[in-house]
């Protein structure tokens, strides 16, 4: 079916289910959104934490284009830096309070695998997850669903859904949390309903979002996440633009430069930051080893690539992109030489980070992985982590692959309920991160840091901080991390330091020589997404009849 | 042992101002703080002057006090639009301060307060419904009318703060990180901390919620606890609430920066640190409250996500300022702003800081002698 709307007062078409902003894809759009400072902004992340593709619709301002549905006749517009203050058309949540055996916060590979679990063992299961289907970053699913899969990742991903539904957790879709507080409780928004919920037993599994390479040009619309154009073409079938370019580190790039290309895109690079793997001998051997199927599976990937005569550029590393006529030109340096490529979309991906924050909120400890440059969660071998009924799986406590988070899934599902643990799990979980080791032993790259970015680079995308502000305040020997942020706004904007922060860390753990922890990051506070005014006023209700 | 002729103990604005008013008389200023919590850092940048209802409510036995107090609140926003100036700007505005009124008895008591108001010198009026729509058409069907105080107004704190920094930087006011422990009144008078002993030429309490434990061995018995408050600030819009707002029977105070985002506070409560080194936390009950009543009474904002919450310290004290010299003749100064303690900071400092200097100070401080606190 197709469906109508308007942008800027443009007539644009597309299917129904498609999201805003890859139906203003589709149709050529780019920019979505004007910046205090007159830049404009388009989809970056395309999972709902970056906020810079923000529209108006139907009058309400900052809305996420890529988190909210297409309907026949919106009226869509340019979102303004400052939009007027006249109240919008009010909307009305009914507020819920639920207090389920178990809540699942995710729907991707562990958080699904946990509920099923849970739920097979009689307890009473609510799953939540801010997309309209779940399935998360790994098992993206279509959203029509009368296309049919793309792939068997897709099929798999359709099963563990079905799966999910048929043993009966209660789903939530297009519900985000917003709040974290002690008990533990959640506070969650949905299409039409805004939520408190305070669960026997919580497990998160909100899994990881993409590191950017911060150079200058990267917030020019068009330039997006390697994931974010992976969802516009497996969810919605919409390519990020026809000449794509992409630049990152690690297996998706290369799975996602061949996705596209099957789609009909024109991969015009896909530059890897790591040597190939044949220099790697040991460890690529190593890595086959220990699973063998998806070893298999990735060298197909490089033989299809090489087939449509996409070469892979190793050692290369972006520098800095420009808009130009023609599009969007990137210069970049491989093994020692520049070269320069144009676009009509760049894709970046330069690792994950772990979505922590309810974690963070509800102060469960972390430490510092250095190989990965993130948090990781500390846990005991059922996934509990220090926060008492609390347990935590998958790409949220630092990168293992949606394999590990299926198997952690069910070993925390099981635990969360008092059912015993399943042996061949806990093999099978050794197995599975025995490989992410070696593969990204096999990946292993050198990339730059923050510190010696150009001047001009954005660090902050959100308050448009540059390096050179950063430089500025980092003079005066700012004491801690919220100092920095007081002197010069970063990370006090809609992403909540999503970005910048990890970069801002370790910029200030590299000059006082301390270790990175927990307590160098922003302070986390609620809310963790921006929330909006209308859910906390209905939220409210709930707090009636409740002592103080 | 460090030397210096002024140490200021405590980094907020209140220490701040004084170390700028010595170090510009020709003193070597330090500043000793601990890096704790501070409500300068927490503070939402709202220049007050009229009495404010929730102090009142909460502390009716200490209404005289504040009442007092006010000629103080006058002098103190002159002396901040001179560190406007100083500054090079602070995005400090004078647009004035809405008390907004729900219903009669509530215009009742603004008119009872505007009184008493005027009496002290402050430029006040009770708008009706008409005249208040016409100067903030944003405000809800609700409101029925309010009492307009011109002297006040609003500044943003976090660009105050830095211009601050880099003014005391450059006078060579040295800072140092360290919490001082213990007082001696000797002479010259010295600070313990817990990385070093200082010793100065006059030593100076700008220490908030931190006075209570010093002051105590020096035989003043004030009560400084903390008291942790809670804030929200929202995205950016079109710049339209010139006024800050408050209302006369809830707590809320509402203000939008030049920046376009709305800041809401207003006394709601924040749970006290786990330890000293922590920040407060987060309360539901005070984001859900005080956001639901800023969109009650200012329905143009409920377009706008709330992007951030925080909380810290304010110290009310008792509602008056403390300023002078622990007994005559010591060479330890206290500097306590009191209540809206942001807006008091930089005339309790700049006092303090004359009367340690031995010159005359911006104030006539004897109403507000630490005297009282002697037991
Ligand atoms: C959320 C909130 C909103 C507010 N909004 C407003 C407003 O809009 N307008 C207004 O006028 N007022 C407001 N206030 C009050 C105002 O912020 C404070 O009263 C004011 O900042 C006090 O300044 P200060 O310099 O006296 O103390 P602070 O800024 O609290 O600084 C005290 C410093 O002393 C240090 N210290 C304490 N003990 C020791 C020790 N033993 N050794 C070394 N260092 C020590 C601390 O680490 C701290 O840095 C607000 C307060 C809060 C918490
Ligand atoms: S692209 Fe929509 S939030 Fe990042």
């Amino acid at each position: 079916m197709t469906l109508r709307f308007t942008f800027d007062g443009h007539e644009i078409s597309c299917d129904a289910g498609a999201s805003i902003a890859a139906a203003l894809t589709a149709a050529g759009h780019r920019a979505f959104r004007e910046t205090d400072r007159q830049a404009r902004r388009g989809i970056f992340c395309g999972m709902g934490v970056c906020q810079d593709c923000l529209v108006t619709i139907d009058g309400r301002p900052n809305q996420r284009a890529c988190m909210t549905e297409a309907r026949e006749g919106l009226t869509v517009q340019t979102q303004v830096a400052r939009p007027p203050l006249s109240p919008p058309q009010p909307r009305t949540l009914t507020p819920r309070r639920l207090t389920p055996d178990v809540l699942v916060v995710g729907g991707g590979a562990g958080g699904l695998s946990a509920a099923i679990e849970a739920k097979k063992a009689g307890a009473d299961v609510v799953l939540l997850d801010e997309r309209k289907v779940p399935g998360g970053q790994y098992y993206k699913q279509d959203a029509d669903p009368k296309r049919p899969p793309l792939d068997a990742q897709q099929t798999e991903g359709g099963a563990l859904v079905a799966a999910a539904r048929q043993a009966g957790v209660q789903i939530l879709p297009q519900t985000e949390v917003w709040g974290a507080f002690d008990g533990p409780e959640i506070m969650a928004t949905g299409p039409e309903e805004v939520y408190a919920i305070a669960p026997e037993k919580l497990i998160v599994a909100t899994g990881a979002y993409e590191r950017p390479a911060m150079i200058p040009g990267w917030t020019l619309p068009g330039v997006m996440t390697v994931g974010a154009a992976q969802t516009l073409w497996r969810s919605y079938r919409t390519l990020p633009g026809k000449r794509v370019a992409l630049f990152g580190n690690g297996p998706l790039v290369a799975q996602v430069a061949l996705e596209l290309a099957e789609g009909g895109a024109d991969v015009v690079t896909l530059a890897e930051a790591a040597p190939p793997a044949w220099h790697r001998l040991p460890a690529a051997l190593d890595m086959s080893r220990r699973d063998p199927a998806l070893s298999r599976k990735g060298l197909n990937m490089l033989a299809k690539l090489r087939r449509r005569g996409i070469r892979p550029v190793h050692h290369a590393l972006p520098d800095r992109i420009r808009q130009t006529d023609a599009g969007l030109e990137v210069t970049y340096t491989a093994a020692g030489r520049s070269g320069t490529v144009v676009a009509d979309a760049v894709c970046l991906n330069y690792g994950f980070q772990p979505q922590n924050e309810i974690l963070r909120l509800l102060g469960t400890d972390m430490t510092f992985d250095s190989r990965f440059d993130h948090l990781r969660v500390t846990r005991t071998g059922t996934c509990e982590t220090t926060t008492p009924g609390v347990y935590a799986v998958g790409d949220c406590c630092g990168l293992g692959g949606a394999p590990a988070a299926m198997v952690e899934g069910r070993i925390a599902g099981r635990a969360a309920v008092g059912a015993a643990p399943v042996p061949a799990d806990t093999a099978e979980l050794a197995r599975h991160r025995a490989f992410q080791t070696a593969l990204w032993r096999v990946y292993a790259a050198t990339l730059p840091h923050p510190e010696s970015a150009a001047p001009e680079t954005h660090i902050c995308r959100c308050e448009e901080v540059t390096k050179a502000d950063l430089d500025a305040a980092l003079a005066e020997d700012p004491t801690d991390i919220g100092a920095l942020k007081r002197a010069t706004r970063v990370g006090m904007g809609r992403c909540q330091g999503r970005y910048c922060g990890p970069a801002v860390a370790g910029i200030m753990a590299r000059r006082s020589g301390r270790p990175l922890e927990d307590l160098s990051f922003f302070a986390p506070r609620v809310p963790v997404k921006p929330v909006d005014i209308a859910a906390i006023t209905a939220a409210e209700a709930l707090l009636e009849g409740e002592g103080d | 042992m460090t030397e210096t002729d002024l140490l200021v103990i405590g980094g907020g604005i209140t220490g701040q101002s004084a170390a700028l008013f010595a170090a510009q008389a020709g003193a070597r200023v330090t500043i000793v703080d601990a890096q704790r919590n501070a409500g300068s850092h927490a503070n939402a940048g709202s220049l007050h002057v009229q009495m404010q209802s929730r102090f009142l409510r909460l502390n009716p036995h200490l209404a005289d006090n504040l009442e007092s107090s006010l000629p103080l609140y006058l002098s103190a926003v002159t002396a901040w639009e001179a560190l406007d100036t100083r500054l090079g700007g602070v995005e400090l505005t004078r647009e004035g301060g809405l008390m907004l009124a729900e219903d009669e008895a509530q215009l009742d008591f603004l008119r009872q307060k505007a009184e008493r108001e005027t009496r002290k010198g402050l430029d006040v009026e009770i708008l009706d419904r008409d005249e208040l729509f016409s100067l903030a058409p944003w405000l809800g069907e609700a409101i029925a009318g309010a009492e307009l105080c011109r002297n006040e107004g609003k500044l943003n704190p976090l660009v105050a703060n830095r211009k601050m920094r880099g003014a005391l930087g450059s006078l060579g006011v040295e800072h140092v990180h360290d919490r001082i422990t213990r007082i001696e009144e000797g002479s010259p008078p010295t600070a313990e901390g817990e990385g070093a002993t200082y010793s100065a030429g006059a030593i100076l309490v700008a220490a908030a919620w931190g006075a209570e434990a010093l002051a105590k061995p020096l035989g003043l018995t004030i009560g400084t606890p903390p008291e942790p408050l809670h804030m929200n600030i929202t995205e950016a819009g079109d710049y339209r609430i010139r006024h800050l707002v408050q209302h006369a029977e809830r707590p809320i105070t509402l203000k939008q920066f030049r920046s376009g985002q709305v800041v809401i506070g207003g006394g709601w409560d924040a749970n006290l640190a786990s330890a000293e080194s922590r920040a407060p936390t987060i309360r539901r009950q005070s984001l859900l409250g005080n956001v639901a009543l800023a969109s009650r009474i200012a329905p143009g904002i409920a377009g706008l996500r709330v992007l951030r919450t925080w909380a810290g310290y304010n110290t009310p004290v008792d509602g008056k300022a403390t300023i002078g010299p622990v007994r005559n003749g010591s060479r330890v100064f206290l500097a306590l702003p009191g209540d809206a303690g942001y807006t008091l900071g930089p005339i309790t400092g700049q006092a303090a800081a004359a009367l340690s200097l031995g010159t005359d100070p911006p104030i006539d401080p004897a109403p507000y002698s630490p005297a009282r606190w002697r037991s």
